[in-house]
């Protein structure tokens, strides 16, 4: 018997049967289960349970904060692991000043401590129990030098101890809190009322998409004509992600995962449009970007197939370009050095090969002068998110 | 005892830090190394993370200046009175002389300044150095 594949999307539900992809614009009157019922009821009457792998983006994901030692090191490593997890809202407080910092109000999924490697001692004093009892949270784990967890186990009532993820060579080691994370992330989809109805279409696990996409980094040869190092840009409704090689990244992160990811939250095209104009706005080549697209600043406001197709092409400049230089983000990467880009999400519904030839040639040819650019691949049928599914099942 | 070590800058020469490495190594120090092209920052941070008690920082390309002077910043934002910090190879631009150099990088908040001389020697100093603090 053949599968039945589903992403739920904040904008989009796909859905894959054998060879054909279909999608359907979410209809935001309904909730996310009578919505899918009524669209895909009749296909999924079709399939056992079993048959049926769900993926979804659309709960929004867990809330993590995380105190950390240094930025180099704790937090670089944690913020790391939490994104290849599939997590998209971090926070980061650097424990040296965490009395400066203001304690969120919103509760939080889960808050990680890290810091020092094993053996290194009083690290953590009063200053992080009176910050954490400034806040509201669901779970607290700890990541760092085992000669803290004594200390942390008397003071902080339920907090999980897990192998430090900081080597005694200093360097990351994060399989134990991803799969924690990944867990922590299917739970919550177990507790949120909408996704969690539809456990009702199957008896397999749902996964996170941007876990699953992660997942099918390595599998990516087999299906595309890529060669490494190569990033995957996911331009979603609400979120943009981008995965990419180890190595374009000079940095001193050692870690076992040959791809990363990374989240860009505010340039979506359809949920966070106006962060996404607003960031285009203030960008220094819009002006010239825009002629290069032969529209005017006023295409930002409208509400057209152009307009959106616009908005899609200012999202993946905009990705390149805050990916490649530096920005405080927490990695930059060597774009120079990339041979391939693979785009997938709905942008490939919208946008045609020369529309992307066409943006990344102008990101090249403006950042570093290169008249050639790297191979471009649009994931038109979604065949990435499907690779895992079907592989791991 | 814990030293963390590497090449600041943009400073991408790596057979003096292969060496260091090793030969801190021989001399039973339990090292940390970040390699070529570290940020002052970086360094403090790995101090900071291994709780280390030496910081040795390379330069060979000339730039060492530039990458060092904001050391005493940093210093001041952290409790690091019990490191010491050692700065070595080529730590200017042409031929400025020693008694210049020294006291510069002295007043960056190095305890110890080795411009152009041989490792040994450097080590060995070193480790009279923390012989006689502790
Ligand atoms: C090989 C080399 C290169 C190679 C490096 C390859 C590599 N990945 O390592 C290449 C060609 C890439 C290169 C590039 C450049 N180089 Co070059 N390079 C050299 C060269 C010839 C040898 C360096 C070497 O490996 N020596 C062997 C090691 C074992 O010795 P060492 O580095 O001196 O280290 C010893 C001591 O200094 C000491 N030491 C080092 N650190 C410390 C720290 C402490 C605490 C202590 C106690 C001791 C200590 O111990 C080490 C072992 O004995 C030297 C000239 C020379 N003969 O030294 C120039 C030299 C270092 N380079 C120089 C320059 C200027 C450059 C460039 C800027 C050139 C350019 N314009 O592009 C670039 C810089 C690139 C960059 N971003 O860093 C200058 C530096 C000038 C200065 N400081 O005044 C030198 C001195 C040449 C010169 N005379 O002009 N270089």
């Amino acid at each position: 018997m053949s599968k039945i594949l589903i992403d739920i999307g904040s904008t989009y539900f796909k859905v894959c049967e054998k060879d054909k992809i279909e999608q359907y614009f979410r209809n935001f009157e309904r909730n996310i289960f009578d919505d899918f019922q009524n669209r895909c009821g009749d296909i999924l009457s079709q399939y056992a349970k079993e048959d049926i792998h769900i993926c979804s983006s659309a709960n929004g994901g867990l809330s993590t904060l995380i105190i950390g030692l240094t930025h180099s090191f704790s937090l670089k490593y944690a913020t790391n692991i939490a994104y290849n997890a599939g997590i998209n809202i971090i926070d980061t407080v650097l424990y040296s000043h965490i009395d400066e910092y203001t304690p969120p109000l919103e509760q939080i999924d889960v808050v990680i401590i890290v810091g020092g490697i094993d053996g290194v001692e009083n690290i953590f004093d009063e200053k992080l129990l009176h910050y954490i009892r400034q806040i509201s949270y669901h779970n607290i784990v700890y990541v760092g030098s085992d000669k803290s967890h004594d200390f942390l186990k008397e003071n902080i009532e339920n907090i999980f101890i897990m192998q430090n993820i900081i080597t005694d060579k200093l360097k990351v080691k994060g399989e134990e809190l991803k799969s924690y994370l990944t867990n922590l992330y299917q739970q919550d989809i177990m507790g949120k009322e909408d996704i969690k109805q539809l456990y009702e279409f199957t008896a397999n696990q749902i996964y996170s998409t941007p876990y699953i996409v992660n997942s099918s980094m390595g599998m990516m040869y087999e299906t595309f004509d890529v060669a490494d190092p190569f990033i995957l840009i996911d331009i979603g409704g609400a979120t943009t992600d981008i995965h990419y090689s180890r190595d374009l990244v000079i940095d001193n992160i050692v870690s076992e995962s040959e791809y990363d990811r990374l989240v860009f939250k505010k340039l979506g095209v359809f949920k966070s449009r106006d962060s996404l104009v607003f960031s285009a706005k203030n960008n220094e080549y819009v002006y010239e970007l825009l002629e290069y697209l032969n529209v005017t600043e006023n295409i930002l406001e409208e509400h057209s197939q152009n307009a959106t197709r616009v908005l899609m092409l200012l999202s993946i400049f905009l990705v390149l370009y805050k990916t490649s230089l530096h920005h405080n983000l927490y990695v930059n990467l060597q774009l120079e050095k990339l041979n391939s880009i693979i785009f997938t999400g709905g942008i490939t519904k919208i946008l045609s090969q020369e529309d992307v030839d066409m943006i990344v040639k102008f990101f090249y040819k403006k950042l570093f002068n290169f008249n050639n650019i790297p191979t471009l691949i649009l994931d038109k049928e979604y065949k990435i998110w499907t690779l895992t599914m079907l592989k791991g099942s | 005892m814990k030293v963390v070590t590497g090449v600041v800058g943009n400073d991408i020469h790596v057979v003096a830090n292969r060496l260091i490495d090793i030969s801190l190594q021989e001399r039973g120090f339990d090292v940390f190394n970040l390699g070529v092209n570290t940020y002052l920052e970086e360094f403090v941070d790995a101090v900071i993370e291994t709780d280390a008690d030496v910081l040795l920082i390379s330069s060979l390309n000339g730039e060492a200046e530039g990458w060092c002077r904001d050391l005493g910043i940093l210093k001041n934002r952290f409790d690091l009175s019990k490191v010491v910090f050692m700065i070595g190879g080529n730590l200017s631009v042409g031929e400025v002389s020693i008694d210049e150099i020294i006291p510069k990088f002295k007043n960056y908040g190095f305890d110890l300044v080795s411009h152009q001389s041989d490792l040994n020697e450097g080590l060995d100093k070193l480790e009279a150095f923390l012989k006689e603090r502790s």
